[in-house]
């Protein structure tokens, strides 16, 4: 065929156009790929998020190698100038086991705990959902999903509601009060902490195992025990070894997520000063140590990157397996038998201790004057919509405050100005990364609206502090405003917005709109009778989910938010702190009910399930 | 429809990849029915998106009459929208979100035809396909066969020059892709539109084409009727691609390893006298018959003794397969035949039934027509 080919060239050499130079080619490409307007819509948002995502992050790292302002005396050097300084003190002086190297090992442990305790819940608890004719699974499958939706820290409150001890001011907590003393272990620290993330990260693992469980191809298990392998050789030899990556995945974003978690640790660690990385990275913020901070936030980010390179590439491991399982993969349930009721009393158990008690313990708390004591004349709605409170302040119930209010406003027009905005834009870089002709800037696209995630939220905020504080250029000092929340947000919740954008471009496919292009329709009339039309859907998603997840994220807003710009997380945070329990446990549950009920309205309005997503 | 007309029209993705399509040259009359007929990954569906200005050139130019449209040295790119076409995909890709209807008024309300015109264009188009009754439903509610008139309604309504059709029954069941095929040509005799159609499926091809261009790893290996590629295959690609079961190849590669090639060497050696550099020889299994005895072979037939080591019944016609030490011949014919798996045989062709092909696989042409003579002489 080779020679049939060159045979063929001859003849077109003899009568066709002469092959084009260089420059004709690029010219050519220049028109076809100038067009459309995709490929100047990819070049403005490309430059849009260079900006808002690359500048930042870039502009952290240099604060960590550059003189901060009120160091010039020390280091004898001018503001900006280069310096190790900084470097050197987070990981070699005497103060680099409290700033960094501790809190390290903090985190470490935390996320190791918190991996291993909801690797075994979680996988035992996928098993008897997906695998399994257990009692009320359905219901468990959606149930043991809600942990997920609530923000940690609302467990860290519940928590601190019950075993908080006279270590720390305030109301004490239920135990405290009935008489009985938490020693410190119990009440602050690393053993809560882990607890909590366990429990609050359980759902990632039901998910990842539980859809790997679900998609694996019974008939492998069959041919192994057609061949005479007993149970526990089938699982040991056949399903554990192709579960392995979606176990190795779940522990991986786990740990990504422990990474960059700061309610949790930040409740329950500073009473007995248990530090991690996101805790220590906030307090050298707080403290205005830029310098410092830089360092500690490049760290989280290379800790962040390093390990969702690791993730990447087991799931490209992953798909190796996946080709396996296709068309034998059924739904086949194990008996349990005897054990039916106890497995059900299991999963019951691990959904009252992750959502009832917690939720309930924080409710109770904010109708209860005095903690722990379940007498008619202790129950108060004083706290919700009381009048005249004896009180320092927030004389009113938590209701009644304008505080509250201004708050909720707040979080509704920046986060849902920020979500509506991500929404677009990643509908926009979806179809920028699909459709435009230059394969570069598709894939910087890609990249660079993904680069967020791999920098825990904390880091993030930071990174933004370091580049907004000041004026810069044409830009003036943002800190203190709205605009600085609504880019962080819309920066942060990118990955879900574009992804969500990219999936749902990739699923229309190039046909629908090829169709009208041949039927002769021109880019703006596809884009609003065909594209925009079918992507109805998808644009919700796109707007519903960073919604949610902007609902609940305190990690931004707590080094971004000043009082005028309170948000209702960091304005619970507030009360945490000034130990007004009550009202804080009162706007935790707001929140809590807000990102719940949104949940459950993008689910029933895409009718997918979305846990699913925000596992990913 | 003026002639369109590719000219060494290259494709590739990537600078380092190979060329999907490589120095096409191809010309459509109007009014033509043209196949492109391939293996899957062979260009064709590409050939077809450029024709339609989906894909853009690598080098050479697309013109339509006098008309350039696509020109890498000259820098014209006419966009799809402009190039008034019409593609059914293999998709159909239907707009979900829009009734039959409305589907098939689209592309008139482009076009801003008065609403008269475009009811009666679209009424007309709907009644020809025999899908008026669903125009209120949307494309989901649907069955394939029902998707497919409404994705060719849609085109057919903007009255294209030119109807490109990318594998459109691919899809469908077979009884429903036989009257889809009637349907195809009976429209192109209604409309009288050029239709320029890709597919994998010879039966398809021979059907429905009256041109078939034969393409294999980017390059055209044949251009003629259908008649022509199947009678008359330019190589070996094209010999062996069309006709099912394939054409047997016996293969002159290596001399001494198989007894059947060698006979065919000493009796076109003796046949085509002069003749060097047959590298191989293709038999259509119809053009072999067998015998159960030396004076029932037609003389001057090439023949070889053989082993029925098969017998195949494919309702209504029979697939033998004969063994000779080591090469096995596939001959097919509809009398049922009178011989047991295991016995003994003689299988034998006439001298016009021989593709002569040189080392190259092209076809030699000279030796076709001193096959022919031999056989009148006899």
């Amino acid at each position: 065929m080779a020679l049939l080919s060159e045979s063929a060239k001859a003849v077109a050499a003899a009568n066709g156009p002469a092959a084009p130079t260089a420059w004709q080619a690029w010219r050519y490409r220049l028109k076809v790929a100038l067009r459309e307007p995709t490929t100047l819509i990819g070049v403005l948002t490309a430059l849009l998020f260079t900006y808002l995502i690359v500048v930042p992050i870039i502009s952290i790292v240099l604060d960590a190698a550059r003189v901060q302002f009120g160091h010039e005396r020390r280091l004898s050097k001018d503001v900006g100038e280069f310096t190790l300084y900084y470097l050197d003190r987070v990981l070699f002086s005497p103060v680099s086991a409290d700033l960094f190297w501790r809190p390290l090992l903090n985190t470490l442990s935390v996320a190791m705990g918190a991996i291993l305790l909801s690797l075994v819940i979680g996988t035992v608890l996928a098993w008897l959902i997906s695998r399994t004719d257990m009692f009320g699974r359905r219901w468990f499958a959606t149930a043991l999903i809600v942990p997920y939706m609530l923000p940690a820290w609302t467990f860290a409150l519940a928590w601190t509601t019950l075993f908080k001890n006279r270590t720390v001011g305030g109301q004490p907590g239920w135990l405290e009060a009935v008489g009985l003393t938490p020693p410190d272990w119990l009440a602050y620290g690393r053993f809560p902490i882990t607890i909590i993330l366990a429990l609050h990260y359980t759902p990632f693992v039901i998910l990842l195992f539980g859809s790997a469980l679900r998609r694996f191809d019974s008939q492998l298990e069959d041919s192994a025990r057609i061949l005479g392998a007993r149970h526990h050789q089938v699982a040991l030899q056949i399903i554990l070894p192709l579960m392995r990556p979606a176990l190795l995945s779940s522990m991986v974003l786990i740990f990504a997520k422990c990474l960059g978690e700061f309610g949790v640790p930040y409740v329950l660690g500073l009473p007995v000063k248990f530090e991690v990385l996101s805790t220590s990275l906030f307090r050298s913020i707080a403290s205005r140590q830029m310098g410092v901070a830089g360092v500690i936030a490049g760290s989280i980010m290379l800790i962040g990157i390093i390990t969702l390179l690791i993730d990447a590439r087991l799931v490209r491991e992953a798909r190796r397996f996946v080709t396996i399982g296709s068309k034998g993969s059924m739904d086949r349930q194990s008996r349990l038998g005897r054990m039916r009721l106890p497995a059900a009393g299991f999963a019951a158990t691990v959904f009252l201790m992750s959502v009832g008690l917690p939720l309930l313990t924080l409710f109770l708390s904010t109708i209860m004057k005095l903690p722990a004591r379940f007498t008619l004349d202790n129950f108060t709605l004083d706290y919700w919509i009381g009048r005249d409170l004896d009180t320092v302040a927030l004389k009113t119930g938590i209701l009644l405050s304008p505080d509250l209010w201004a708050a909720a406003k707040n979080t509704l027009t920046i986060v849902g100005l920020a979500s509506v905005t991500s929404g677009i834009l990643g509908l926009l870089v979806g179809y920028v990364v699909i459709r435009t002709p230059v394969r570069l800037l598709s894939v910087y696209l890609r990249q660079v609206t993904f680069l967020p995630y791999l920098v825990p939220g904390i880091a993030f905020a930071a990174a933004y502090l370091s580049l907004f504080a000041v004026p810069r250029g044409p830009m003036p000092a943002l800190y203190g405003t709205v605009v600085i929340l609504v880019l962080a947000l819309i920066a942060d919740q990118m990955p879900y917005a574009s992804r969500a954008g990219i999936s749902a471009m990739t699923q229309l496919g190039k046909d629908p709109e090829e169709a009208a292009q041949i039927a002769g329709a021109g880019w703006l009339r596809r884009m609003t009778s065909i594209v925009i039309p079918i992507q109805k859907g998808s644009l919700v998603t796109g707007v519903l989910l960073p919604f949610i997840s902007g609902i609940k994220g305190l990690s931004l807003f707590v080094i971004l938010a000043v009082p005028s710009t309170d948000v209702l997380t960091t304005y619970s945070l507030r009360l945490v702190d000034y130990h007004y329990t009550q009202a804080a446990n009162a706007v935790v549950l707001i929140i809590a009910a807000i990102a719940y009920l949104g949940t459950l309205i993008a689910q029933k309005l895409t009718r997918t399930n979305l846990a699913e997503g925000l596992g990913s | 429809m003026p002639t369109i007309n590719l000219r060494g029209a290259q494709k590739n993705y990537g600078v380092n990849s190979a060329n999907a399509v490589s120095d096409l040259d191809l010309e459509i009359r109007d009014g033509e029915f043209m196949c492109l007929l391939g293996p899957s990954g062979c260009g064709k569906t590409t050939t077809l998106r450029m024709i339609a200005g989906l894909e853009n050139l690598s080098g050479g130019e697309i013109r339509v009459g006098d008309r350039v449209v696509d020109c890498v040295s000259g820098g014209v790119f006419v966009p799809p929208e402009k190039r008034e076409m019409g593609l059914v995909f293999q998709s159909y890709a239907l707009w979900p979100h829009l009734t039959i209807e409305r589907n098939t008024d689209f592309g008139l309300r482009l076009r801003k035809l008065p609403k008269a015109e475009r009811e009666e264009r679209v009424e007309r188009v709907m009644q020809a396909l025999d899908i008026a009754k669903y125009r209120d439903r949307y494309p989901s509610q649907l069955s394939g066969g029902q998707q497919q008139r409404v994705a060719l309604a849609r085109m057919l309504a903007i009255n294209p020059g030119v109807l490109l059709l990318d594998e459109p029954l691919s899809n469908l069941d077979a009884r429903l892709r036989l009257e889809m095929r009637a349907e195809l040509k009976r429209l192109h005799k209604e409309f009288k539109t050029t239709i320029v159609f890709v597919t994998h499926d010879q039966w398809e091809a021979m059907t429905l084409a009256t041109t078939i261009a034969v393409m294999n790893e980017g390059t055209l290996q044949q251009i003629g009727t259908p008649n022509d590629i199947y009678d008359r295959p330019a190589n070996r690609f094209v010999a062996e691609f069309v006709g099912s079961p394939p054409i047997n190849i016996l293969d002159f590669g290596d001399p001494g390893t198989s007894d059947v090639t060698d006979k065919a060497e000493a009796y076109l050696a003796a046949h085509l006298p002069g003749l060097r550099s047959i590298g191989s020889v293709g038999i259509r299994p119809e053009a072999i018959g067998y015998a159960a005895r030396t004076e029932d072979v037609p003389e001057g037939s090439f023949s070889g003794e053989t082993t029925v080591t098969g017998v195949l019944p494919t309702g209504g016609n029979w697939i033998l397969e004969l063994r000779t030490d080591n090469h096995t011949l596939f001959l097919t014919t509809h009398v049922p035949p009178r011989v047991e798996q295991g016995a003994r045989v003689l299988f034998f062709a006439p001298p016009e039934a021989l593709h002569v092909f040189d080392a190259d696989g092209r076809r030699i042409a000279e030796a076709d027509d001193r096959l022919r003579s031999t056989a009148t002489y006899n």
